[in-house]
């Protein structure tokens, strides 16, 4: 391969890499505000000149294009002459206004002006004035004055979205971003915009000033608003979600994510309609229980149905460690094969871009781990055409509300001797279920979701419920978690009594003679690993942050099985 | 002395006058040569760019790719907007034909079949004068499918008129073609240069109309000819434009190297009142100035100038007496290129602005010697970091006028005055080199 130097060291680099990009590669970070690598270069910021031996002047590293044996100095006195010079220039008309902007805190211009800034503005003149709060559509809003003009938002809307709606207008210092006429930024993905600005220019009409940055944790996950599953950061303030920002990963939805899942895949978590505690029907009404006496309520009655009577509905929005022990329990404590889960197709959903039909985040996990009828066993269907007729009186359904997805299944359920219903929160099928079990969302537990391609990706706790402790789980800590007293109202917050649905399977199991050993999710993926194709030899390590993807040829040979 | 552009023939706009005085006998000539035998006779003829850099124009067609499957094109520069400079709208009014005969010699070499000629809109008038000279040599056979059967030959090209919408950035080549485009008016990063990457991604050369008005009579006197006019690695006449304080202002046409007094006294006639010269820009507003105690010797050439600090630009003659307030000179330069940076860069979009508040401070009176010293540093900052060169247009008027007239400039802001406290972005971080020690 062939080599360049940047300051001394040498490092290889790809034919036709510019010189920011083969940087990278090897782990070292040129400044940049306009360069984003997955948009085209613009140029326009200047922040990565960088001399470069033989050359007449300093050349930009975003746009020049590395070649063998080129000689760069990232920190010699000319680049950081330039440099200092580009960050100068970019403040003197900056309003400055960090301690009111939710960018502080993960503000490349904050940040820059701490690494690469002189530290003294020599500017004493009146700074140019511009709009502020204009909003670009309905979820973005813009300030004129924070704005660097870096052309970011433009490009995404060009290059990304594929839907041009930003445009400069004006010259010189008068510079800023606008619509174009007749034009909203209402594009399905025009939040990203927010992400990649570098500066507090844009901001989420959702979030904006919530919080600080600092006073939250960030934790890893993936989006379940479809079955693309977006990695996703999940930020919890006071055990509350106060936003969802994209995560890179190349191979599934590179630095993006839709609107939808931005804003609608979340907001259930800390709702008021939440299950608290294991709820039992009494007189018509639902009635707060402990959880001891749910499993034996629940056990007792599902006792009563003879196997054939039974039906079990996993679910395409729990884990794969959920699934599993929903399949096993249906075929080893209950014996039924009678079992399946719910398809939520919405083809209107679908695009070219990210987003997809499938409207669950797991529906190939689900699959996989075995939650599909046995062989004389009744698909979702069948089973519900079994209870209108009432061969099936009793079911066991998973994290799905099946009525508010078709209502006219109500009436079906309502023939049922039994429906008992995992949930996350109140909805029409806890409406008239007769046990109902709290579960944990998709933020409060640990477990593995299947993307429509068999990527096998990992969720990770970010809100606690009553049986998990921020720091006992290992979960991600804002500098709030981890310092503030319990004086502090961020230090504090609701946590649910909710179980992640694998736990609470294990425990009616128990209940019901049959012992599941399983104490943390890790260790129902073990068996998922040692038992499916598909999973063999992998962990979560393997998994790790950026997911695994199964061979297209055992993935086809395990649906098709 | 013999005049390439703008010879004193009555009439010559005129298509009938034109062609009675040998007018697109050049191009016949050319037809009968390769493409490549025309521009080894530009190269040879030494001909340098009429539109600011002096870039040798041979060298600069030849970097057209001789083998692609994608159309090239011809860019013919008539913005003219830099200030002092008003030379390309005599060849217009006055010679348009030969710029139009340029061009299908021009077309011809680099293997072009559409030439734009992109004017500033605020040239009305001359772009009527030039569309009609461009439709009576349509109607006359000379451009466009009837070229075929008057040169003989089976090459013809069409001329377009593109009128600027008032910008001056969109002379700068770049932005230029971004305009004719139908985009903002935004310089782009080079590399790619046009001739790879021109417009609409295809193989492009931009010449200034000067530039190509000269290549007919390249073609028909021949290349040898022509190097022996004016200074030997700059041969030519150039249009000179004169203005300011000189009694006879106008357009001169003159071999280069001519002496810039001979210019300012023997041409145009002296300054008003017998006053002394305090300063002249020899170029239009983006060239270095000179002193007016240094205008002996100085040659009008790039070469000369450049031995003398500045450069010949357009050849925009700026004359300014010993009255002249050099200090609203030079705020009303800043001003300019402030108003006219595109914006798009940061140095120049950030750096234009405070140079003229800078400027604007010291005329009210409240400007300190310090602030002679932080115009500078603020010229040399935005001076080779940016897209364009209207960075360094911007720098070099500012940076160099305070440089060469700092007694005068230093008379102006004498009192040292108390300034707000300047803004502590932050603490002082460590860095590889001390920020203290790096200079410019
Ligand atoms: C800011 C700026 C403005 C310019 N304006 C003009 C112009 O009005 N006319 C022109 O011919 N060249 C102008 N130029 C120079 C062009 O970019 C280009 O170099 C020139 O047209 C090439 O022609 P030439 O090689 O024949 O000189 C400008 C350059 C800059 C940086
Ligand atoms: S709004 Fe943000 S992303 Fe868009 S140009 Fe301004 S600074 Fe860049
Ligand atoms: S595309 Fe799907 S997974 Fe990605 S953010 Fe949108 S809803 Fe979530
Ligand atoms: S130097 Fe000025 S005019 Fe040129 S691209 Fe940059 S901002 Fe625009």
């Amino acid at each position: 391969m062939p080599k360049i130097f940047i300051d001394g060291k040498e490092i290889e680099f790809k034919q036709g890499q510019t010189i920011i990009e083969a940087a990278k590669d090897a782990g070292i970070d040129i400044p940049h505000f306009c360069w984003h690598p997955s948009l085209s270069v613009s140029g326009n910021c200047r922040i990565c000149l960088v001399e470069v031996e033989k050359m007449p002047k300093l050349v930009i590293a975003c746009s020049t294009i590395a070649a063998e044996g080129m000689v760069v100095y990232t920190q010699s006195q000319k680049t950081l002459a330039a440099r200092n010079a580009v960050m100068e220039f970019l403040l003197i008309n900056h309003p400055l206004d960090c301690p009111i902007c939710d960018e502080a805190g993960e503000c490349k211009l904050q940040d820059y002006a701490y690494e690469h800034s002189i530290g003294e503005s020599r500017f004493v003149e009146e700074k140019v004035k511009k709009e502020k709060r204009v909003p670009l559509g309905p979820r973005v809003m813009f300030d004129g004055e924070r704005c660097i003009s870096c052309s970011r938002c433009i490009r995404f809307c060009d290059e990304i979205a594929k839907d041009p709606e930003l445009t400069f207008v004006q010259r010189g210092d008068r510079v800023t971003i606008t619509t174009y006429p007749g034009e909203v930024m209402d594009n399905p993905y025009s939040m990203n915009v927010v992400d990649i600005c570098p500066v507090g220019a844009l901001t989420n009409t959702d979030f904006r000033f919530k919080a600080r940055v600092w006073e939250m944790s960030a934790t890893k996950s993936i989006c379940n608003g479809c079955a693309r599953g977006c990695n996703i950061d999940i930020w919890v303030r006071n055990n509350e979600i106060l936003r969802l920002t994209p995560r890179h990963n190349e191979s599934v939805n590179s630095y993006w994510m839709c609107d939808h899942g931005r804003l609608n895949t979340f907001k259930f978590v800390n709702d008021s309609s939440r299950i608290d505690s294991p709820h039992i029907r009494k007189e018509g009404q639902l009635v707060k229980v402990g959880w001891d006496e749910a499993f034996a309520e629940a056990s007792s009655r599902l006792k009563s149905f003879s196997k054939d009577e039974i039906a079990v509905i996993g679910s395409a929005f729990a884990t794969c460690e959920d699934n599993y022990l929903v399949a096993r329990f249906a075929k080893s404590v209950l014996g039924t094969g009678h079992l399946d889960f719910i398809h939520h197709n919405d083809p209107s959903f679908e695009d070219d871009i990210l987003r997809r039909s499938d409207r669950t985040p797991n529906s190939l996990g689900a699959k996989l781990v075995g939650v599909r009828p046995s062989k004389n066993g009744l698909d979702f269907n069948s089973i519900i055409k079994a209870i209108s007729e009432r061969r099936i009186k009793a079911l066991y359904l998973v994290e799905d509300d099946t009525i508010q997805n078709d209502p006219e299944i109500e009436n079906i359920l309502a023939k049922l001797d039994l429906l008992v219903v995992h949930s996350t929160n109140y909805n029409k099928t806890t409406d008239i279920a007769d046990i109902v079990f709290p579960a944990s969302t998709y933020a409060e537990k640990n477990g593995t979701f299947v993307n429509f391609d068999g990527m096998i990706q990992r969720i990770k706790p970010a809100v606690s419920t009553l049986e998990a402790d921020r720091a006992l789980e290992g979960m991600a800590m804002s500098r709030l978690d981890k310092f503030g007293t319990r004086w502090d109202r961020w230090a504090q917050g609701v946590k649910f009594d909710a179980r992640p649905t694998w736990r609470i399977i294990s425990g009616l199991s128990s209940v019901m003679g049959y012992k599941f050993k399983y104490n943390m999710a890790e260790e129902v993926f073990k068996d998922i690993a040692s038992g499916i194709t598909s999973f063999n030899h992998l962990d979560y390590d393997i998994i790790g942050e950026q997911g695994f993807k199964i061979k297209a040829s055992v993935l086809e040979k395990e649906i098709l099985e | 002395m013999e005049k390439i552009l703008l010879p004193d023939i009555k009439n010559l706009h005129l298509i009938d006058v034109y062609v009675s005085n040998g007018g697109y006998n050049a191009a016949k000539k050319a037809f009968t040569q390769t493409p490549d035998d025309i521009i080894d006779q530009v190269k040879k003829s030494g001909l340098r760019g009429r539109g600011g850099a002096a870039f040798l124009c041979g060298l600069k067609w030849s970097f057209m790719p001789k083998t692609t499957d994608k159309p090239k094109y011809l860019c013919i520069n008539g913005d003219e907007s830099e200030p002092g400079s008003f030379k390309d709208r005599q060849i217009f009014e006055f010679n348009p034909h030969q710029m139009i005969e340029g061009a299908i010699i021009t077309c011809y070499a680099i293997g072009a079949k559409t030439a734009y000629v992109y004017i500033r809109g605020e040239y009305h008038k001359w772009i009527k004068l030039l569309q009609k000279a461009i439709d009576d040599a349509y109607a006359n056979g000379f451009v466009g499918e009837k070229m075929k059967e008057t040169f003989g030959t089976n090459f013809f090209c069409d001329i377009f008129i593109h009128k600027g919408a008032g910008a001056y950035i969109c002379g700068e080549e770049s932005s230029l073609m971004n305009s004719l485009e139908g985009k903002r008016g935004y310089p782009r990063v080079k590399p790619p240069f046009p001739a790879q990457n021109g417009l609409w991604g295809c193989p492009t050369t931009i010449n200034n109309v000067e530039t190509i008005a000269n290549v007919p009579k390249i073609i028909e006197k021949g290349w040898e000819w022509f190097s022996n006019i004016g200074h030997p690695k700059h041969p030519g006449t150039l249009l000179f434009g004169v203005s300011g304080h000189v009694n006879k202002p106008g357009v001169y046409e003159l071999p280069t190297g001519t002496l810039l007094t001979d210019i300012i006294y023997k041409y145009a006639g002296g300054v008003p009142n017998n006053k002394k010269v305090l300063c002249v820009i020899p170029g239009g507003t983006s060239m270095p100035p000179i002193r007016g105690d240094k205008l002996e010797g100085v040659r009008m050439d790039a070469e000369s100038l450049k031995e003398v600090g500045s450069a010949i630009g357009t050849g925009g003659v700026i004359v300014m007496d010993e009255d002249t307030d050099l200090v609203k000179v030079l705020a009303r330069i800043a001003h300019f290129y402030h108003h006219e940076s595109c914006g798009q860069c940061t140095p120049c979009r950030e750096g234009t602005g405070w140079l003229e508040k800078i400027l604007k401070r010291i005329i009210a009176g409240k400007g300190s010697v310090s602030d002679l010293d932080l115009l500078i540093t603020v010229a040399n900052q935005i001076e080779g970091n940016t897209i364009c060169a209207l960075g360094e247009a911007a720098a070099w008027p500012v940076k160099f006028m305070v440089e060469r007239f700092r007694d005068y400039f230093e008379q102006r802001v004498s009192k040292e005055i108390s300034l707000p406290v300047a803004n502590k972005v932050h603490s002082m971080r460590q860095t590889a080199v001390p920020l203290a020690d790096v200079k410019n």
